[in-house]
């Protein structure tokens, strides 16, 4: 799937780039390249609807004079000159900020389970019978079942970075994705749900999700009526929690807006923010992590440090520039980076963002049928609408769930057709909270992956059925 | 090289990238293999990104994208190849030439062939001349606009931080066919944006405001970003103060960037006919039926200039054409693109949008406006309201299709009390399903116009526009 040379192509291209950086008269240079490679599926209407493949990478050009930076990215490294001066351009109106440079050259540690071989042999055939096997699975597992969305993907992909302060560093990752939309439509009721999964490895078993996805689909058709608005427990599924939390917590713990007010957790270091069993790690050396590698998005070593310890806020994430930034500007009197540089590909500097993050309990953890319990009288929302229009300031939140049932007694007795569910995710992190066994690592709608469990939330959550 | 020379530098250039000998031949070997059907696409894209923290330049990204995409149809399925390498797509044509037919392999024969609607085959360019190139415009200009938003942002103890930013891009599509279509087109979108954040105490908030439309220069010259800081300083400031929504059923006045986002989430989505034909629409089958109250009209209008979501032409190389999706409460056409106007025998409308040239096109939105009704003003629509809200600006919204259920949230809000606004709320969100709500509006003003641009996602993200009139229902489930 890709070259078995990309790495050193990438690398020769980088350190041509850089050269032209120099002979440009560029004090500090940056040059982060990255070739991705993929094969793809689309999954419509109980059929496989489209088979894709292809590939896209660039370059990404990073000056620094005398404290200010300009950026420009490119896709031939033939046009790198013009680049290069737009770089230069920029940096000359950007603000100087003493004590920026770019990173010093550090010994990272490697960080295994990148990439897997079998993967790297994927062909599109391969991928049709992965098809095939969700399909089929979906109508062995109930006859009314459509999978009306999905699909499967394969990607590798080579990534370098070479700076002017001997920075050098390159490696290939690989993923294996596959996500399955299951709807059922009988006696013009519809239920669905989506459920997916990704990993660094060949996923052994794809039927998971559509076995979950089915699940779903069939315990919400036991419709009760909504009842009134309430303030109650909410045990969220690690499906349902996970993009808010997405939402909200990263960008919490970011230095800057912690030191600019921008945080609900500005100006609370060493306070108790949490419950006093809960902790927030950030780990960018996670083996197999999708946002995990050797070095952050500018070439510093990555690093797994604590956030939250026993629910009192200890850490802040920086890269580079905001870190000198804020020093610089008195907002702080003291920040460095803590290798928490993410990329968002070539076309995008490096800003800072966490890797991949991790929710975790000093306390037991509990299954989900003992939470149920623990819960007692409340609701199960296992996927939400509108997680991306939480706040992240305050960490108030609004959103709609159409996947939810009731608990009373500790047993589930139906679902509700529609409910809003709103609240302040910063508050019920801080108040009575149990969590699940087993994180699982779910995407993001910010930087980063997030490894959360199933998350009882006893307080602070309102429930507003339709 | 595929490439046959650099687009130059006068201003919307007819100067083409792909060689149109050896696509022609790529097609034809295509073609030569048994598909029905092949076109290759190629988007470059010329942007300028830039952005402000608490006055000072954050950040200036100038890029040149180029991404192609290859599509073939062979025995009723789709085979695609992208790349950002443009020079090797012509290699690619048997891979995936092999990959449609594998797919197609798979179909059960009481599954769909894929075929495509007739449309005129045209060979032309089409470009959208902004008055002002935005391409010649210095970062010195960027960063000035965006300082007459931050100057007028944040001169309050309370404002802690204020966010501005910028990004315009010049979109230039070549698109060549197997039946002959060889379209060039080429068009600008700018958009200046803002936040402000505020603190007070432990409560912090941040309001966001957005500007942009299709075309250069003249789409910011054309608002007045003092202003725009301004509100957005009030808005946040007076959200520091204001109490937490009620939740429950209760009447809902929306102004017109809510509108805009309801009938986008609420009845477009559910109208893209790819949806449709996924089993993934609520309406499905419904093609002339009354789903709505007879005083909605809402059209999507790809031609409508100005607008963040227009385009010339679309990525499948039909002209785009305004859609009637509702006509007095009617469901009258679905969103197309050739795909789905063949299955549904429905003339082609021009739907078809790709994110970019590294995407297939998928059927979109682009500027969708709900008509203006009879009511003069906010004080008309709220005069007979004991008890509801006024919610104003978007955070965003989301719809599930096949439910016909959808979210939308409101940047800042008031409660109606007896005719009047009270006093302000936040954190409003609405949510309801697609085939009641649209019944229960029943009141709009008369002054219909686009709102503040947006992006749709959609597995690929396209810029839209979207807005109304002001828009009463008459129940809503709120918080």
């Amino acid at each position: 799937m890709i070259p078995d040379d990309a790495v050193e192509r990438l690398l020769e291209s980088a350190h041509a780039i850089g050269k032209a950086c120099e002979q440009a008269g560029v004090q500090q240079w940056e040059v982060f390249a990255t070739q991705e490679y993929g094969h793809s599926l689309e999954i419509e209407a109980g059929r496989i609807s489209m088979a894709s493949g292809g590939g896209e990478g660039g370059f990404g050009i990073r000056v620094v004079e005398d404290g200010r930076y300009g950026y420009a990215h490119l896709v031939d490294p033939n046009t790198a000159a013009r680049a290069i001066r737009q770089a230069i351009g920029i940096a000359k109106l950007s603000p100087s900020i003493d004590g920026f440079e770019l990173p010093s050259n550090q010994d990272a540690s490697k960080v295994g389970g990148m990439k897997d071989k079998s993967i790297l042999d994927m062909g599109p055939e391969d991928l049709l019978e992965q098809g095939d096997d969700i399909l089929t699975k979906v109508a062995e597992l109930d006859s009314r079942a459509v999978a009306v969305g999905g699909g499967v993907g394969v990607s590798a992909g080579a990534g370098a970075i070479v700076t002017s302060s001997g920075i050098e560093d390159g490696g290939i990752h690989t993923a294996h994705g596959v996500g399955v939309h299951v709807s059922i439509d009988e006696d013009e009721h519809l239920t669905s749900s989506y459920e997916g999964e990704s990993s660094r490895f060949l996923l052994k078993d794809l039927t998971a999700s559509v076995e979950k996805a089915v699940h779903w689909s069939q315990i919400t058709r036991n419709k009760i009526p909504g009842g009134e608005t309430q303030d109650c427990p909410v045990l969220m599924t690690s499906d349902g929690f996970s993009p808010l939390f997405s939402v909200v917590v990263p960008a919490a713990i970011k230095g800057e807006r912690l030191a600019r007010g921008e945080s609900f957790w500005s100006g609370k270091m060493d306070q108790m923010v949490m419950a006093n069993h809960l902790s927030l790690i950030d780990d960018g050396l996670m083996e197999g992590g999708m946002s995990s590698g050797s070095r952050d998005g500018e070439g510093v070593p990555s690093r797994t440090q604590t956030l939250v310890d026993s629910g009192r806020l200890s850490g802040e994430i920086w890269a580079t520039r905001d870190a000198a930034k804020l020093v610089a500007e008195g907002k702080v009197s003291s920040a460095k980076s803590t290798g928490s540089a993410a990329r968002g590909g070539h076309t995008s500097p490096p800003l800072c963002g966490c890797s991949d993050l991790i929710l975790s309990s000093s306390d037991k953890t509990l299954s989900r049928d003992r939470l149920i319990e623990e819960m007692e009288t409340g609701y199960i929302v296992h996927s939400v609408m509108g997680a991306h229009t939480a706040n992240p300031t305050s960490g108030d939140f609004s959103v709609t769930t159409s996947t939810i049932l009731r608990v009373e007694a500790g047993e589930i007795i139906g679902s509700l057709s529609q409910a809003g569910l709103s609240g302040n995710l910063a508050k019920a992190l801080a108040g009575r909270v149990v969590l699940g066994e087993s994180a699982k690592r779910k995407g993001s709608y910010s930087t980063g992956s997030m490894h959360v469990t199933d998350v009882l939330l006893m307080d602070g959550l309102r429930i507003n059925p339709a | 090289m595929v490439v046959t020379s650099p687009q130059n530098n006068s201003p919307f250039s007819s100067g083409r990238l792909l060689d149109e000998d050896r696509i022609t031949k790529a097609l034809n070997l295509a073609s030569s293999l048994g598909a029905t059907y092949s076109e290759i696409r190629l988007v470059s894209e010329t942007t300028n990104t830039a952005s402000l923290k608490d006055g000072k330049l954050e950040r200036a990204i100038p890029g040149q994208e180029v991404g192609v995409t290859m599509r073939i149809l062979a025995d009723g399925a789709w085979g695609v190849h992208s790349t950002s390498d443009i020079a090797s797509i012509v290699d690619q044509v048997e891979s995936t030439f092999r990959l449609a037919k594998a797919v197609a392999a798979r179909r059960a024969p009481s599954q769909t062939v894929v075929e495509l609607a007739e449309v005129p085959i045209i060979e032309d360019e089409i470009h959208w001349k902004s008055v002002k190139d935005v391409r010649k415009t210095d970062l010195d200009q960027r960063i000035e606009m965006m300082l007459a938003i931050d100057n007028e942002a944040k001169d309050d103890e309370r404002i802690v931080s204020t966010s501005t930013g910028w990004s315009d891009e010049h979109i230039h599509t070549e698109l060549m066919t197997s039946e002959g279509m060889n379209r060039v087109w080429s068009f600008q979108r700018s958009l200046i944006n803002g936040m402000v954040t505020a603190r007070d105490g432990d409560d912090v908030v941040s309001y966001r405001m957005r500007h942009g439309g299709e075309g250069g220069l003249e789409v910011i010259e054309k608002c007045d970003l003092g202003e725009m800081g301004r509100n957005a300083k009030i808005s946040a400031l007076r959200l520091l103060s204001a109490e937490r929504a009620p939740s429950g059923r209760m009447p809902l006045v929306a102004d017109r960037d809510l509108t805009g986002v309801y009938i986008h989430e609420a009845l477009g989505h559910p109208c893209e006919a790819d949806l449709v034909a996924a089993g993934d629409s609520c309406l499905e089958g419904r093609l002339g039926e009354t789903i709505g109250s007879e005083i909605c009209t809402v059209i999507d209008d790809p031609t409508l200039r100005g607008g963040y979501g227009c385009y010339p032409i679309d990525d499948e190389g039909v002209n785009p054409r305004p859609k009637n999706l509702i006509v007095n409460g009617v469901l009258t056409e679905y969103l197309n693109h050739r795909e789905t106007a063949h299955r549904y025998d429905l003339e082609p409308n021009g739907g078809a949008r790709a994110q970019d040239g590294l995407h297939h096109p998928l059927v979109r939105m682009s500027n969708t406006v709900i008509q203006g009704g009879t009511h003069k003003d906010l004080d008309d629509l709220i005069e007979d309201i004991d008890f509801g809200i006024y919610a104003c600006g978007s955070r965003g919204g989301q719809v599930d299709t096949g439910r016909g259920s959808f979210q939308f949230a409101a940047q800042e809000a008031w409660i109606i009390e007896n005719g009047s606004l009270s006093r302000p709320v936040k954190d409003v969100s609405v949510s309801g399903m697609t085939l009641q709500i649209l019944k229960d509006v029943d009141g709009l003003t008369r002054d219909s116009h686009l709102a503040a641009p947006g992006f749709c996602g959609k597995g690929q993200t396209v810029p839209v526009g979207d807005g109304g009139p002001l828009m009463r229902i008459k129940e809503a489930l709120v918080g």
